[in-house]
């Protein structure tokens, strides 16, 4: 398209509009995008568009293989397991569970994270020292093991998956942000505008926000598949999502007695998995390569 | 050193307040009586309890209560397991060898394929055989290691029968529990079949070890390549090139040394998470360590293991991490100086 | 030194093969066999205990017991006592010993004498004599025994020589000898006893077990592996295998896996049996066994101390599913505690139907009209009567979701699972009960009787004089068909009462590999190891072994 170029330094785009033209001509990451965003959309109208009810079975549609499989059925596309109950449907329903869940998870721990992060960064002294302590202390557990001793102490469930992982990631987007304003701060053009008077909120909010927001996007997107393993790892374990909820670990797990005769109960929650994470990470990459190319530019 | 092994040692007991505090208010957040909680005594008659109370100094303010449970900790009292009601630390130090055991094979194997790949992808920067290798080590790491554990049992035990699925070795072999690393105890054992114990338990590790191995080694590929790319960029490499010196010569005598010494810092980091994945393939294929030990003890709400199993784990974490600390900082002239956190 | 330079060669050789072909391991694997076992024992000593997982890996392993069945009409056979002799009155039987039987010898004990009167004195006051220095020992509680009562039926058990016993009965009990042969009357040694009072380790005797059994124990850690050896000086020919392992898998897909890499030759309640019947060296095996599975409640807990609502649950559940989605319809409907094969069995009880409406109508009626919510305990493992609990359990749910019951579904570790629902902890829980006898009565007393509400054998805690009264009527008749009538007053009573609702009775399952030879399953009480062995080890041995293979069924047949 034609574009006038004499007014081009008038509409110079945003670091975050400047980040998406270089994201969008990856195609790779592009093609995670749009997994992303079908995952999105499967995880707000799964439960609609889904075919058979997750939890209740037809008991004479046992085992039911793939429809692609000599005994498959058209109308059960991937199967049923040993209630009768109807893989896609699971799946489907799942993907609220394991994906929806833990995108929620990663927003609210951005938030809590963020705000946080931002207001240790202005500390400085005895607290800040305090607190990079602490924060050290917390990052050297790994993620999943944290979240194994707070389900540990609030009892396995699904909701207590959810808190246990929202708290593992929150140190996560703190730590993030408060490196990345604490670097900003010590540029020249937040200098330049504390010269100007303005307050430290201000200078947070309109100057150092919008340029480390990639970086925040970009931690956001490994929270995000941390968050999904976890969730589904401790469902696999029994200690997340309980019976019979359809979350994709827990799935897997109930799959397990019926491995060797209806592997598909197990192959299936198992790809889900890897698609999802797979997707969001590609999301990552895209992200961080865009991220190292604005810097180059 | 001085200084930057104080900072540690400060570091370090900050942690052990954090932790202790943690385990001990653990016994609180519990449901039921604390004092039961962190003796595990669920049977005891009610002069025992009070014997327990005692020691515990449950009647005192939470401090002393607080000291009272670090003394026993020093002394390794970490109360009896409620299920079993058999002594915790005991149970420990026999299970917490054959994590150790298992995450050291696996970190190995995690090491010696990650790192070579990664410095391949950094020396082919932006050609097929880097974008190879960094989508197979994305797919590692988005793999879930349980489902990866069943795909590699089925293929490897049931479908070609190479490799036996469950244990740390064949039940045949009577190998006789002393320190509790498979391996050492088969060659401290006077077993006439002791040679071939050790290969079966090499038999048995080598699938476990794999599956964990898989993501830090991932995560060991992307250290590496950024490391030596950047290593590749410095000036001293410049200068070697300038001089004259071969390819080869560049990588083996300059780059590869200074590129490593940039990845052991991450050792103890990934370590830790190479634990916790651990965890997990343990419960998969039926490793007698800590991580099925603690996940089954979560399942059967027993308290009291949580608590230890909990406190002794993530100590033993942080030891790792701080003892490679010390081992990057003695490789490392430039690292002691430096403030920690920053 | 060449030799310890040869075997390092080997050695090394087969590190790099990872697989050692050399002819010790051969001789090693062919000498001992692993079983795939469900769960770990409680303990070593059947008398303080019910659970099947426990008695399967003690009592035909490492005890005797003075008689035993034998042959397809379980017949009473000779075992330790060689012969017996009971009054007409029926309140006196003498047994006669046998004087070659030798207790185990291992690290920790060694026997100085045969097995003799003082021993059988010993092993059956510790049961009935609470002066006796061993009866409070791990717990004091003898389950089955108190469940039929044995203190108030035995008097006295008299030593009269060396190698003969009395016992003096309070009345006939027409169900004695039957108790006398399960697999929780073993011997114990009193001399080993003795050594333990002295070296003041009186608990060792449960743990550290000595008696006279085919294999002795050499090794046992927690929750993971038993290691039997042979019992050398055993009174009968020696056990074939040298090495018995019993490797604790209790996962399902463990076994399986297990199973099919070869890693157990033997495993117990296996899954996937297609799977199993696929590959041809393997071998799936069944044994139709006395059992029930049921769906339990707490009878001292709201909301299922009203008979109303445990009435409209039995209504609510599709038993005939339950059949085919949990035992793959393998197995025969129940319709009361007793299985139909059972010569006490009354064919006139009506049949319990699926009625969702009536049951909505039932809880209308209690009280219950807007539903409740409940725990539903589910075992953690496979057992003959049950080979799925969580799976029913699931299916359960969801039948009474439809009449408005919220179901929450608890499990533990099998151990702790049976120990919480001794203390009660439970509301309503799905288990089952296995026969140690032929007997009727090994249905109605051990399971639902008040004694056994103390001894923890009756988890509903549901305890009913009338149903006391006229199965102890049962026992002292010896007119066959009184007792029938009897026992079919007791079930009409239960399907009333309701303190459970019997779901089925089904087959023992097992499956080996191809190369192990001779029984294991019975079809009551526990396996026995002591009649297998290895063929590759064994070319014309095996006649001793196939005495009983009449007894295996092959599933596929029936």
């Amino acid at each position: 398209m034609a574009r006038d170029k004499i007014y081009s330094e008038e509409i110079f785009p945003s670091p975050f509009m400047q980040h998406w033209q270089i994201f969008r001509k990856t195609p790779v990451a592009m093609l995670g995008f749009s997994c992303f965003i079908f995952l999105i959309v499967l995880a707000i109208f799964g439960p609609i568009l889904a075919p058979h009810s997750p939890v209740e079975g037809q008991l004479d549609m046992l085992l039911l293989p793939p429809a692609w499989h000599v005994d498959g059925d058209i109308s059960y596309l991937l199967g049923t397991d040993e209630l009768g109950r109807d893989m896609l449907s699971r799946l489907m329903y799942g993907t609220s569970l394991t994906f929806g869940l833990s995108f929620i998870v990663v927003v609210i721990s951005l938030v809590i994270g963020v705000v946080i992060g931002s207001l240790s960064a202005l500390t400085t002294g005895l607290k800040s020292s305090f607190l990079n302590h602490f924060l050290d202390v917390i990052l050297s557990i790994p993620s999943l093991l944290l979240a194994i001793i707070i389900v540990a102490i609030l009892g396995p469930g699904i909701s207590n998956t959810v808190w246990a992982v929202v708290i593992v990631l929150i140190p996560q987007f703190v730590h993030i942000t408060r490196y990345a304003v604490k670097e900003e701060s010590r540029k020249d053009y937040v200098l330049a505008s504390r010269l100007d008077g303005a307050s430290p909120f201000r200078i947070l909010y309109y100057s150092i926000f919008p340029n480390i927001i990639d970086r925040i996007m970009s931690q956001a997107t490994m929270a995000q598949s941390a968050a999904i393993l976890d969730i589904a790892t401790l469902g696999f374990l029994g200690l997340g999502a309980q019976i019979p909820l359809p979350e994709w670990g827990a799935s897997l797990a109930n799959g397990l007695d019926l491995f060797y005769i209806a592997p598909w109960t197990v192959y299936l929650p198992g790809l889900a998995i890897l698609f999802a994470v797979v997707a969001t990470n590609l999301v990552g990459e895209g992200i961080r390569h865009a991220l190292k190319l604005r810097k180059e530019r | 050193m001085l200084v930057f092994t104080f900072r540690r040692l400060n570091l370090f007991l900050f942690t052990m307040l954090v932790l202790t505090l943690l385990s001990f208010s653990l016994s609180f957040l519990f449901p039921g009586d604390a004092i039961i909680n962190v003796s595990g005594a669920v049977n005891a008659t009610p002069t025992q309890l009070l014997s327990i109370r005692a020691a515990y100094q449950s009647d005192e303010n939470l401090f002393w209560q607080y000291i009272a449970y670090l003394q026993h900790i020093a002394n390794g009292e970490l109360g009896i397991s409620m299920a079993s009601q058999s002594q915790i630390s005991t149970e420990i130090l026999n299970l917490l060898p054959a994590t150790i055991e298992l995450s050291l094979v696996a970190l190995v194997i995690a090491m010696f394929v990650g790192i070579p790949l990664g410095f391949i992808a950094a020396i082919k920067h932006n050609k097929p055989a880097d974008n190879i290798i960094l989508s197979v080590s994305m797919l590692g790491y988005s793999i879930p290691v349980f489902w990866l554990g069943l795909l590699a049992i089925l293929t490897f035990s049931i479908n070609f029968g190479w490799l036996p699925s469950a244990g740390q070795i064949s039940l045949l072999f009577e190998i006789e529990l002393i320190t509790g690393i498979q391996f050492i105890d088969i060659l401290l054992s006077d077993s006439p079949y002791k040679w071939q114990a050790f290969g079966d338990a090499t038999a048995h590790i080598i699938l476990p070890a794999c599956v964990i191995a898989v993501a830090p080694a991932t995560i060991f590929i992307r250290l590496a390549r950024t490391s030596m790319i950047e290593v590749l960029g410095t000036s001293y490499i410049r200068a070697a090139r300038s001089k004259g010196l071969t390819f080869q010569q560049i990588i083996f005598r300059h780059a590869i040394r200074n590129a490593l010494i940039k990845i052991i810092r991450h050792v103890g980091l990934q370590f830790a998470n190479l634990v916790t994945i651990a965890m997990v393939t343990e419960v998969i294929f039926s490793w007698p360590g800590i991580g099925r030990w603690l996940i089954e003890s979560i399942y059967q709400r027993d308290y009291t293991a949580i608590q230890s199993g909990l406190l002794v784990l993530s100590c033993f974490i942080f030891v790792v991490h701080i003892l490679t600390d010390f081992i990057y900082a003695a490789l490392n002239p430039l690292a002691r100086g430096k403030k920690h956190g920053s | 030194m060449n030799n310890i330079k040869l075997t390092l060669i080997v050695c090394l050789a087969s590190l790099l093969t990872l697989g050692c072909s050399d002819e010790s391991i051969l001789s090693l694997s062919e000498h001992s066999v692993i079983y795939c076992a469900e769960g770990s024992p409680e303990t070593f000593n059947p008398q303080l205990v019910t659970s099947g997982t426990t008695i399967d890996a003690t009592s035909n392993q490492l005890y005797n017991r003075l008689i035993t069945y034998h042959g397809k009409d379980n017949a009473l056979t000779p075992a330790l006592a060689k012969s017996w002799h009971v009054t007409r009155d029926g309140k006196k039987i003498t047994f006669y010993l046998r004087k070659d039987v030798a207790f185990h010898q291992t690290d920790y004990f060694s026997a100085t004498r045969f097995l003799n009167a003082d021993d059988v004195v010993f092993s059956f006051n510790r049961i009935l004599n609470p002066q006796h220095p061993f009866h409070r020992v791990s717990g004091g509680s003898y389950p089955f025994f108190q469940n039929i009562a044995l203190s108030a039926l035995v008097e006295q058990v008299e030593k009269i020589n060396d190698y003969t016993i009395r016992f003096h009965l309070a009345h006939a009990d027409n169900s004695f000898l039957a108790n006398l042969a399960t697999d929780y009357a073993i011997i114990l040694s009193a001399e080993y006893g003795d050594q333990l009072v002295e070296q003041k380790l009186k608990a060792n005797i449960d743990t550290h077990p000595i008696g006279t059994g085919p294999f002795k124990l050499k090794e046992y850690r927690v929750g993971s592996v038993i290691r039997f050896y042979r019992h050398e000086q055993y009174w009968q020919p020696p056990a074939q295998i040298e090495q018995l392992v019993f490797d604790i898998t209790p996962s399902n897909t463990g076994r399986l896996t297990k199973l099919l890499a070869k890693e157990c030759d033997i495993s117990a309640y296996p899954i996937a049996h297609e799977k199993i019947k696929q590959r041809e060296d393997l071998t799936l095996e069944a044994v139709t066994a006395l059992n029930v599975g049921y769906f339990g409640f707490n009878v001292t807990k709201p909301p299922f101390n009203n008979k109303l609502v445990r009435q409209a649950l039995s209504y609510a559940i599709n038993k005939k599913v339950l059949l085919e989605a949990v035992y793959q319809g393998k197995a025969e409907l129940a319709n009361t505690v007793l299985p139909n094969s059972s010569w006490a069995y009354d064919k006139t009880l009506a049949r319990q139907e699926f009625n969702p409406a009536l049951a909505k109508s039932l809880l209308e009626v209690a009280g219950y009209s807007q539903g409740f919510s409940m725990d539903l305990w589910a075992m953690p493992v496979q057992r003959p009567y049950n080979p799925n609990a969580i799976t029913m359990a699931k299916l359960i749910q969801s039948d009474l979701k439809n009449i408005g019951i919220k179901v929450k579904i608890v499990s533990y570790e099998w151990n702790t699972f049976l120990h919480r629902l001794k203390l009660g902890e439970h509301q309503s829980f799905l288990l089952g009960w296995s026969a140690d006898h032929p007997d009727p009565d090994n249905f109605f007393s051990p399971m639902l009787s008040c004694s056994a509400t103390h001894t923890g054998s009756n988890r509903t805690f549901w305890c009913n004089e009338t149903y006391d009264d006229i199965i102890q009527k049962a026992l002292q008749t010896t007119n066959i068909s009184q007792r029938k009538k009897y026992y079919a007053q007791a079930m009409k009573l239960l399907a009333q009462e309701l303190p459970l609702i019997p779901i089925a009775h089904s087959k023992r399952y097992q499956a080996r590999v191809n190369s192990i030879k001779g029984d294991v399953l019975a079809p009551f009480g526990g396996i026995s190891f002591y009649q297998i062995s290895k063929t590759s080890l064994l070319g014309n041995k095996n006649q001793v072994n196939e005495v009983n293979q009449n007894n295996l069924l092959d599933p596929g047949e029936d």
